[in-house]
């Protein structure tokens, strides 16, 4: 571990910038908001930003991407299709550790199963990845109950902790490292380990008084989950308050469900678009010929929990679905968030049980 | 940063978003959490608005159509000949049709256009009837024609009423205020026809029976007045026609009420007290297109002013329209007879609306002005192939230009600095933020361009420009300028010089003079079923509303939820319960011919519970439906919820 | 691709040139192509039971299965025109252009059932992904024992593979039973839905491995019979169709419970498919 004087920060994130596109939380110039984007100046990355109201998955799965184009013209039935270099290096600077644990369930499915995804593999390529350990939760936050954090485990080049007026700078690879000598950082003292802990404790001591949105027993319905042994009273009851407008999936950093559509660009040419989707909708499982055999809302709220919380999934992400993040209860117009449907799980609160 | 702030330009509650812009193109949306209204959602809709503005599908060129074909011509004589052609027409040969979708500026400069440049009132919306009957009724009652409440507030009220909106499918956000209000304890009642999200989320769902929905408001009214219900102070001091308002519940006749509305006594009277003693109520219903008539308004309205629920925390009065800018075009003089500022358009002639000319036989309309028209249904498709000069002015290919002469394009809400107002008064101002294709400009450079061709003398350098001409002839926007709507999230009129911050909700202590008791010129009969015609029959919009929407399909993921229920049915639906279809012998799908004393109509058969026996509805997007079977019943189905078909049904 | 043993081709599509079409049943043609690049085509190794992504050029893209034996048959695929993109490719000509990626997909069994009685129960165009395991099992017929084609559709105008299965009754120690819904002047063949010709087939139960493929309806009934008769749960295979996008296992939209139909299947068996754990 090394120490990184705050004010030096700018500094690393400067160097970083001289080799990668630079993204991290940035404020949005009209309302201050903070949101995971493209930082054009090094100065506009700000490590001490709230949690990101989208999630950083964007960098690696935009939300609209063209993947591949063609043009085929029928009178001389010539055909050609071009892919997009989409490898561009990338530094993620800033990553909440509920995030960057996202971004390994995704590095594990996209790149993992049967086949390598070619697309998400390009946007992962060259990537260097900073992450920011929370001392504090913000209120919606719950990767306490999701082993997700405070702080990060895996899966990061350096891992930054607050302390004091500096970072602990742990390097979690090679590259890490390199970073830590080209800027020339003091090692930390043979304490930092503890120090860190200390403040990680810390931040988890505070989660019953800050983080007061949410909180999800997750492992208590996991089970129940994938047994299936839950009413469908319940999923009537959630899915009643479903709004069907799909964003708990679009904010959800392990979420990775797309759409593929061939949109025409003129003169016999299309563009492939690749693009966010959601198993919240009814047209998601319609097949051509009209049967869907996910028709019901009820039914896809079901799907989805068991997606994100069933053994299968964590077999899949080798840890549960969900991060613990708490964008999808902020994003949701019904009030069905995961932490909630959970809550409605475990007390089996059914439409008959509330009016 | 990339992600830039905006207003979502579908329906009227005006949500806040955030538009990924990169390389000079739109590329994703994302919800604004700090948004007052939206607070960090959006709706399907909302969520794809970048699949809307990366259509190809725009239009691109002026063109005029010679010898039948349409050719690309310089926009200097497209102008030119727009300013030319319609000169020749005057009086009720010419008419403009606002889109409800422009911007305050589009529309303010297209009704200067019709007034100054063309000496007409015949300037309207396509939505006009029923959100016109809201700004009647709640300006002769309160001063304020619009939302009286505000969406901000929708988390104080104590009890909030929905009156037959599909207020989640048509405002989602605005449904979810409410929804997540009465999971924090508000009292959420629904009274409709037709079992809705909301229904089925409220704590109480008053199902009415078709057509009693006025004759539900006046009993609740009665029975809270003979409970004693009602605010007496507030209406002794803050009122005025009180009494006459009681007089005319004389005809309601309580004792068969259950007979007439389908609703017991005795849940009238629960609702009537929850509604006297809650510490603060709103009551929200649509407008546009199968909203509340002015009769229903009217009696609401009286309802909540007797109740004493009006122009305080909490309260209001809320029709909530449907398109992002219905209620800006009123403000700023496009919507039917009202001036800039709802002056009433004058004498002689304040005007028809394109929509009303054509439905004269034979339509005296013989021009019109078309702008970005959205709805599908060309109800009088024959008469506009008729007429002699079209100008259709809009950003996205819209089969409406089979019928126009000049095609002038214009450019989308994300390529042109303009304000839009939402339904809670809300203007919120939406900055460029991408170039529009080579050559297009915004609409109100158009209007201002043919102005000028016509000999006008005053031009604009901006939309900033416009709006300070808005400004001066608006007194509700007396205060607005574009620096100050851009420095928070919007500003609610009336923003003037005694509310230089604009004016959240109408506030009693602030009213000079009294509130008054609107008369309700309602025919509180209901029709009735018989034997020829046993069942009720409702048209309605709701979600569907955007199926057929013209930009729905230019969008990939809504077009497809959309499309789920469409495609099942692609020549339409009755929605028929359960216990009727069995009756009938069919079952879902089948086809079916729906018969009534002015024409009949085939559609297949939707099984549904959300109607009940006895009641049957269609969505009235259906194409085939339209010309044949409604227009028998004129104006009705437009203006009124109430309105109500007694049917049969007959297997086919 | 993680198997090193096989050569998906994963996300750009292979050219292939369309050289011949024909009309088969009403709304279903049959499209014979070639890959226009060559070593793609000598590549080109298939499973039965394996399907693939064929893109329409500037409709979109659209899962298909294959029907032709992974042995010594042409390329082609078979498809009724049912929606935005099989309505574009049915406008297309011999000569027009089609992108192809895959081959996808499980594939049914073959090495692990020889030796075995096999029986084929379809309805309708679900004969259509049997068509080259069929090929396939009767081109190595003498390394199975009893082969049973029960075939079933609404009239005889619904049956595909006419000429076809004339061919396939000719073969000697192929049982063939072809039914209709519905009596017809002229037609000599069983009555009756596809579930009734099991008993007529006398079927054997024991070492036996059933595909079955058609609309629901029938395979649920086909399936009762089949267990009712002796059948084995894991005995009885049948492949599944899901709305499909990118047909490697990430888009997700194939998604039953547990399983991705694109990867995991779309050949399963019954057991399988009770135990997904969502309705299929």
């Amino acid at each position: 571990m090394y120490i990184l004087p705050k004010k030096e920060s700018l500094r690393m994130i400067a160097a970083l910038a001289e080799d990668y596109d630079l993204y991290g939380p940035v404020l949005q110039d009209v309302s201050g908001e903070p949101l995971f984007d493209r930082a054009m100046d090094p100065a506009d990355v700000r490590l001490d930003a709230a949690i990101t109201y989208n999630p950083p998955k964007g960098v690696l799965f935009p939300q609209s991407e063209r993947i591949l184009s063609y043009r085929y013209d029928r009178e001389s039935r010539k055909a050609s299709i071009r892919r997009d270099d989409l490898v561009r290096p990338k530094a993620l600077v800033g990553l909440r550790s509920c995030d960057l644990n996202g971004l390994l369930c995704l590095d594990r499915f996209f790149l993992g199963q049967e086949y390598v995804d070619d697309v998400y593999l390009d946007h992962r390529k060259k990537m260097f990845i900073v992450a920011n350990t929370c001392v504090r939760p913000f209120p919606q936050c719950f990767c306490v109950c999701t082993d997700s954090g405070p702080s990060a485990r895996e899966g990061f080049d350096v891992n930054l902790t607050e302390a004091g007026d500096d970072y602990l700078f742990e390097a979690g690879s090679d590259k890490g490292e390199a970073l830590a000598k080209r800027l020339g950082l003091k090692e930390a003292g043979p304490d930092a380990s503890a120090r860190k802990g200390r403040i990680v404790d810390a931040s988890i001591a505070r989660f019953d008084a800050e983080a007061t949105e949410n909180k999800a027993w997750i492992s208590r319905v996991v089970n129940r989950i994938t047994t299936g042994f839950i009413g469908n009273e319940v999923w009537e009851y959630v899915g009643d308050q479903c709004f069907e407008c799909g964003a708990c999936a679009f904010v959800c950093p392990t979420c990775s469900c797309f759409n593929i559509e061939d949109v025409a660009s003129g003169e016999g040419g299309a563009d492939r678009m690749r693009s966010w989707d959601s198993c919240s909708f009814e047209g998601y499982t319609r097949m051509a010929g009209d049967h869907n055999p996910r028709k019901p809302v009820e039914d896809r709220r079901n799907k989805r929990f068991f997606c994100k919380l069933s053994y299968t999934q964590s077999k899949k992400y080798l840890r549960p679905g969900c991060v613990g993040c708490g964008r999808c209860a902020r994003v949701c117009p019904g009030d069905i968030g995961l932490p909630n449907v959970v809550t409605y799980i475990r007390r089996e609160t059914t439409k008959a049980g509330t009016r | 940063m990339s992600y830039q702030t905006g207003v979502c330009n579908f329906c009227g509650t005006g949500c806040g978003h955030l538009l990924k812009v990169n390389d000079g193109a739109v590329r994703g949306v994302f919800a604004s959490p700090g948004h007052p209204v939206s607070r960090g959602r959006l709706c399907v809709r909302g969520w794809h608005i970048h699949e809307l503005l990366a259509t190809g599908d725009r239009i691109t060129a002026p063109l005029v159509r010679k010898e039948g074909r349409f050719e690309p011509v310089s926009y200097d004589e497209a102008v030119a000949q727009a300013a030319e052609r319609l000169s020749r027409y005057s009086g009720d040969e010419i008419g403009f049709l606002a889109s409800p979708r422009a911007s305050n500026e589009d529309n303010f400069l297209m009704a200067r256009l019709a007034r100054d440049v063309f000496h007409t009132n015949n300037i309207g919306l396509a939505s006009d009837q029923g959100h016109g009957a809201a700004a009647d009724v709640l300006l002769e009652g309160a001063g304020m024609p619009a939302m009286l409440g505000t969406l901000t507030e929708i988390r104080k009220a104590g009890l909030i009423l929905v009156v037959g909106a599909d207020i989640t499918r048509l405002n989602p956000i605005v449904g979810s205020e409410i929804h997540l209000a009465a999971r924090n304890g508000a009292d959420l009642v629904t009274l409709s026809s037709r079992r809705t999200q909301i229904a089925e989320l409220s704590r109480k769902h008053l199902w009415l029976r078709p057509g009693t929905t006025k004759t539900a408001l006046a009993a609740l009214a009665k029975v809270m007045i003979r409970q004693g219900g009602h605010d007496t102070e507030f209406v002794r001091n803050r009122t005025e026609g009180y009494e006459a308002f009681v007089r005319s519940l004389e005809t309601i006749d309580l004792d068969g009420i259950e007979a007439g509305t389908g609703l017991p006594l005795a849940e009238i009277e629960d609702l009537a007290r929850r509604l006297s003693e809650a510490r603060s109520a709103m009551a929200f219903f649509t407008s546009g297109i199968a909203g509340l008539d002015h009769a229903s308004v009217a009696l609401l309205y009286d309802l909540f002013l007797a109740a004493g629920k009006i122009g305080r925390e909490g309260c209001g009065v809320n029709p909530v329209t449907g398109v992002c800018n219905i209620v800006g075009s009123y403000d700023v003089g496009a919507g039917a007879r009202f001036l800039p500022g709802y002056r009433r358009a004058g004498s002689p002639d304040p005007g028809q609306t394109p929509r009303e000319l054509l439905a004269i036989t034979p339509t005296p309309l013989k021009a019109v002005v078309v702008a970005d028209r959205d709805e599908e249904i060309v109800r009088h498709a024959a008469k506009i192939k008729g007429l002699e000069c079209v100008v259709y002015i809009g950003a996205y290919a819209n089969a409406f230009t089979d019928f126009a002469h000049i095609v002038l394009p214009a450019a989308t809400f994300a390529e042109a600095d303009g304000t839009y107002t939402n339904a809670e008064r809300r203007i919120q101002l939406n900055r460029r933020k991408v170039d529009p294709p080579p050559g297009v400009l915004p609409a109100w450079r158009v209007y201002a361009d043919i102005a000028v061709r016509r000999g006008a003398a005053r031009t604009y350098a901006s939309a900033e420009d416009v709006m300070a001409d808005i400004a001066a002839s608006v007194p509700a926007y007396s205060a607005v300028t574009y620096p100050k709507l851009e420095k928070g999230f919007g500003l609610q009129w009336p923003c003037d010089a005694a509310h230089p911050e604009g004016t959240p909700r109408l506030s009693v202590e602030e009213i000079s003079g009294k509130l008054k008791f609107v008369p309700a010129a309602a025919d509180f009969r209901a029709p009735a079923a018989s034997e020829a015609f046993p069942l009720l029959l409702m048209a309605g919009k709701a979600n569907y509303f955007w199926h057929t929407n013209n930009i729905m399909k230019k969008t990939h993921i809504p077009k497809r939820e959309y499309n789920a229920l469409l495609l099942l049915y692609p020549k339409g639906f009755v929605e028929v319960a359960a216990a009727d279809a069995a009756k009938i012998g069919v079952r879902d799908r089948r086809p079916v011919n729906v018969v009534s004393a002015g024409g009949s109509m085939r559609v297949a058969v939707r099984v549904s519970a959300d109607v009940k026996p006895g009641t049957v509805y269609v969505p009235y997007f259906i194409e085939d439906m339209v010309p044949g079977f409604l227009n028998a019943f004129g104006a009705a189905v437009d203006e009124d919820q109430d309105s109500v078909i007694p049917v049969r049904i007959e297997k086919v | 691709m993680n198997d090193p043993n096989a050569r998906a081709i994963v996300t750009v599509p292979e050219i292939a040139v369309i050289d011949e079409i024909k009309d088969e049943i009403e709304d279903v043609r049959t499209f014979y192509f070639s890959f226009e690049n060559q070593e793609a085509g000598r590549n080109f190794r298939i499973k039965s039971g394996q399907f693939v992504m064929c893109t329409v050029f500037g409709a979109g893209e659209f899962a298909v299965s294959l029907p032709f034996s992974p042995e010594n048959d042409r390329l082609h695929l078979s498809v009724r025109q049912v929606g935005k993109v099989t309505r574009a490719l049915h406008e297309l000509r011999p000569g027009d252009k089609i992108g192809i990626r895959g081959p996808f997909g499980n594939g049914f069994p073959f090495e692990e059932i020889k030796g075995r009685n096999i029986i084929y129960a379809a309805g309708g165009i679900g004969i259509i992904p049997l068509r080259s395991s069929i090929v396939h099992v009767l081109r190595h017929r003498k390394d199975f024992g009893r082969i049973i084609l029960l075939y079933g559709a609404r009239s005889s105008k619904d049956l595909m593979y006419r000429y076809m299965i004339d061919e396939w009754q000719k073969i000697p120690g192929f049982e063939t039973h072809i039914g209709i819904d519905r009596a017809e002047p002229g037609w000599t063949g069983e009555v009756g839905f596809v579930h009734t010709l099991i008993a007529k087939a006398s079927v054997p139960a024991k070492d036996t491995t059933a595909f079955v493929c058609g609309p629901p309806v029938m395979f649920n009934s086909v399936i009762q019979e089949l267990l009712g008769v002796g059948l084995k749960e894991d005995a009885i295979v049948s492949t599944l169709e899901r709305h499909m996008k990118c047909g490697i296992g990430k888009c997700q939209h194939c998604a039953i419970g547990r399983t991705l139909v694109c990867t995991d299947g779309p050949v399963y068996t019954y057991r399988q498919i009770k135990t997904l754990g969502e309705q299929i």
